[in-house]
């Protein structure tokens, strides 16, 4: 064990308090909690939570790059765990618990196995780097919501073994007829021609076989990500309570956002505190075993979690659910629409049944001013150092 | 990129002019054009990644929507749609995208008659300093990490 560790080991106990005394409920990832009483699940629920942080010493980022992501990596960190929570919902369901020296399935460490420090890992730090430069992220450079939100979405494209259906809803705006249609496009498939094509199944009135039913009926499972900007030096207050309630939906994966400058993946509130998971902890790279084990323990957090004033959060957010059935997605769709019936509170976002008009064909709209608006305009504005731009429609 | 250098100095619209010159303006506007929302548009101060845009005001028919105005200005900035980019009312509000210019108008115009919106993409998070491995700092350390070009295509 090296010096980092061991510093890291012997502050960890110290450096974090327990949580408050308190009867307020605690809240991670849609699961409520009591003090009081549940202290253990509480702490059993963020320790089972994948905590991925900087690592030293992994094989170099595309052969000859860096070989550590300390001072640059804490949103892809922050990017991986918020995914890797999707993961666990998809594979291994969200009661799943990690317990320090049992002996995990095969399915946890094939989640595990999917964030590890390599180059051909799905979403691995080398993957999500070099992804990052179509983003136009050279490697080593920082990250926001955003970028790891769009640069995670063309990895889970490779990775078939959980087949996700990701949707970054842009604007502040969720179109529900784009994630129902994203979510039941059946994936092109090489048996694809032993099904009679849908105009003959519609045509003779009944749904011929179980096996068609069946894959009309298909939902992939729905990782929605909305990157959000609430402010925008600090995050306006009227967002706070709608905030929360995200945390509140049994769909949550929680928020990715941070202080400024640091990133934090956020798992949960209690009172007018967020509950986060930190990635800014170096800890060497883990080396794998033979058959596809290697130690975890060092993939879980298990100190108490941190806690920080929501009004210390940084504005640029992306929120995550989880929707693994259409009924999990029409249910958040329910909750969400109650949201806007929160007193005092504003919406982070809008919920929509279809993409509002004009949205995808700008062209549409006729930009040029017209020849009476410039002649009126250039009367008003002869003496004006600066002209009024004239939308018209 | 000198013409941005340029703009960034430039002080906020409400600083440039005072409440009574504004007020005037907004008058005059309106008389000549009764039917459209006049909007001041200004690139968030501190804003790293997105172009500045060469008009700061603009009169908007009122009933063009949040979603329609947002697609004009993304198109203007050239962004792709996997950019973010936000307008938030009086430096705080996003607004919903289905809202008109005259419910913005209503609900958030200023006292000189104007409404103001401020667009920004997010922030990018990172150490600015690496404290923690000095080595580190000379291979990949801050200079690499203030790089930050306005992302691309």
């Amino acid at each position: 064990m090296d010096a980092a560790t061991l510093t890291y080991d012997t502050l960890r106990f110290a450096e974090f308090e327990d949580f408050p005394e308190t009867t307020e409920p605690v809240w991670i990832l849609g699961r409520k909690y009591t003090i009081f009483t549940e202290k253990e699940e509480i702490l059993s629920d963020v320790t089972s939570r994948l905590w991925f942080t900087y690592r030293k010493n992994f094989p170099a980022i595309g052969g000859t790059g860096p070989t550590s992501d300390t001072g640059w990596g804490c949103m892809l960190r922050c990017g991986q765990m918020i995914f890797a929570q999707a993961l666990v919902c998809r594979h291994l369901g969200r009661d799943w618990r990690w317990k320090q020296g049992r002996r995990q399935t095969d399915g946890y460490f094939s989640v595990l196995n999917a964030f590890i420090d390599k180059k051909d890992s799905y979403y691995s730090i080398h993957q999500i780097a070099q992804m990052g430069v179509g983003e136009g992220k050279s490697i080593g450079q920082w990250y926001g919501p955003n970028t790891v939100a769009q640069v995670l979405k063309k990895l889970a494209v490779f990775d078939t073994w959980s087949s996700l259906a990701v949707h970054i809803a842009m604007d502040n705006t969720v179109v529900m007829e784009e994630i129902r249609r994203l979510c039941k496009a059946t994936s092109p498939r090489p048996d694809a021609a032993a099904f009679p094509p849908d105009s003959e199944l519609l045509s003779n009135g009944y749904p011929p076989g179980a096996e068609v039913t069946h894959r009309l009926s298909q939902w992939k499972p729905l990782v929605l990500l909305i990157p959000l900007r609430l402010g925008l030096t600090d995050i306006n207050e009227a967002y706070t309570e709608t905030l929360k309630h995200c945390f509140m939906m049994p769909q949550s994966l929680g928020v990715i956002g941070g202080k400024p400058n640091s990133a934090h993946y956020f798992i949960g509130y209690v009172g007018e505190e967020l509950i986060y998971l930190d990635p800014h902890t170096t800890q060497p790279a883990v080396e794998l075993a033979e058959g596809g084990t290697f130690p975890d323990e060092t993939f879980h957090c298990q100190h108490p979690p941190c806690r920080m004033n929501i009004g210390e959060l940084d504005p640029s957010i992306a929120v995550g659910f989880f929707c693994k059935t259409e009924e999990d997605f029409n249910d958040w769709c329910q909750q969400v629409k109650k949201l806007s019936r929160i007193p005092g509170a504003l919406p982070m976002f809008e919920l929509v049944e279809r993409q509002p008009a004009h949205f995808s064909c700008p062209d549409v709209l006729n930009l040029s001013l017209d020849s009476s608006d410039v002649e009126r305009l250039e009367r008003f504005f002869d003496s004006e150092d600066e002209d009024f731009e004239i939308l018209s429609l | 990129m000198q013409p941005q250098q340029k703009s960034q100095t430039i002080r906020p619209f409400k600083q440039r002019k005072s409440l009574a010159t504004r007020k005037e303006e907004v008058a005059g506007i309106r008389a000549k054009f009764p039917s459209k929302i006049p909007v001041i548009v200004e690139r968030y101060q501190k804003e790293k990644y997105l172009p500045p845009l060469d008009k700061t005001k603009f009169l908007v028919p009122q009933e063009l929507t949040m979603t329609q105005f947002l697609t004009i200005i993304r198109s203007r900035m050239v962004l792709t749609a996997t950019e973010a980019f936000y307008l938030l009312v009086n430096n705080k509000s996003l607004a919903s995208m289905s809202v008109t210019m005259a419910e913005i108008y209503r609900d958030y115009k200023d006292e000189d008659g104007f409404v103001y919106m401020t667009y920004a993409s997010q922030e990018m998070f990172g150490c600015p300093l690496l404290m923690v491995n000095p080595e580190l700092q000379q291979s990949f350390g801050p200079g690499s990490c203030k790089h930050l070009q306005p992302t691309s295509g």
